[in-house]
């Protein structure tokens, strides 16, 4: 099993979310967090458009962090691929601030409902 | 690379930032959480709080970097009081940047 954290812009989780649900995949939790890049945070994110000079006005009217939303998806190893890919092609922009995804391994999982262990509990 | 999960006293958390800035470390992820410990809480007087709010900041950093950033995280965070925090570090198998679609290492 793999733990997939992508760390995306807030208005993408909607999109992604119909995305992920096409593939089969719908579930995931969604945490509001604050983060920043290599570029120290950026001015203008919270609109969801980026001003070309954002990155360089850094010092100006800029912000230390910038409001993400941080999405923890589990799925089996074979999927692990395609919710990247999937993630990927929603949240590409091309500008700076599309985010990051994280994959690592998950040992093991279990589901409250039913005790169920391991692979059985994510299908 | 290495996923570091440190959960800290909030009002270290902006010393910490400025540290790892400093030291090259700029990209990272921050959160507001609640958590307790072995101390199961916080008694003051006759009121006991269950939990106590904490900031969790996620960084995934190269294996070599991990000790410097630990290094920074306490010698910023340390009180030597119950409360200062655990860090959580674990492997990550591979990282992708959303913009460029590339697979970092």
């Amino acid at each position: 099993m793999k733990e997939i954290i992508a760390i995306i812009r807030p208005r993408k989780v909607g999109p992604t979310r119909d995305r992920l649900a096409e593939i089969g995949l719908p579930c995931m939790t969604a945490v509001a967090v604050l983060g920043r890049g290599k570029q120290h945070g950026i001015a203008g994110e919270v609109n969801g458009e980026l001003k070309d000079d954002a990155v360089t006005s850094i010092g100006q009217a800029s912000m230390r962090y910038v409001p993400k939303r941080l999405l923890t998806i589990v799925v089996s190893d074979e999927q692990a691929d395609a919710v990247v890919r999937a993630i990927i092609e929603i949240n590409q922009t091309g500008k700076i601030g599309d985010g990051k995804i994280v994959v690592s391994d998950v040992r093991d999982m279990l589901r409250v409902r039913t005790g169920e262990r391991g692979e059985a509990a994510i299908a | 690379m290495k996923m570091i999960r440190a959960i800290l006293r909030p009002e270290t958390t902006d010393d910490v930032a400025d540290a790892l800035t400093n030291a090259g470390f700029i990209s990272m992820t921050k959160m507001s959480v609640f958590g307790r410990g072995r101390q199961q809480g916080i008694s003051f007087g006759e009121v006991h709080y269950d939990e106590i709010p904490k900031t969790m900041i996620l960084m995934v950093l190269p294996e070599e970097s991990v000790d410097q950033v630990l290094g920074i995280i306490r010698a910023k965070s340390y009180t030597g009081n119950f409360g200062d925090g655990k860090v959580f570090i674990s492997d990550v198998e591979s990282m992708y940047t959303v913009r460029t679609g590339v697979k970092e290492s």
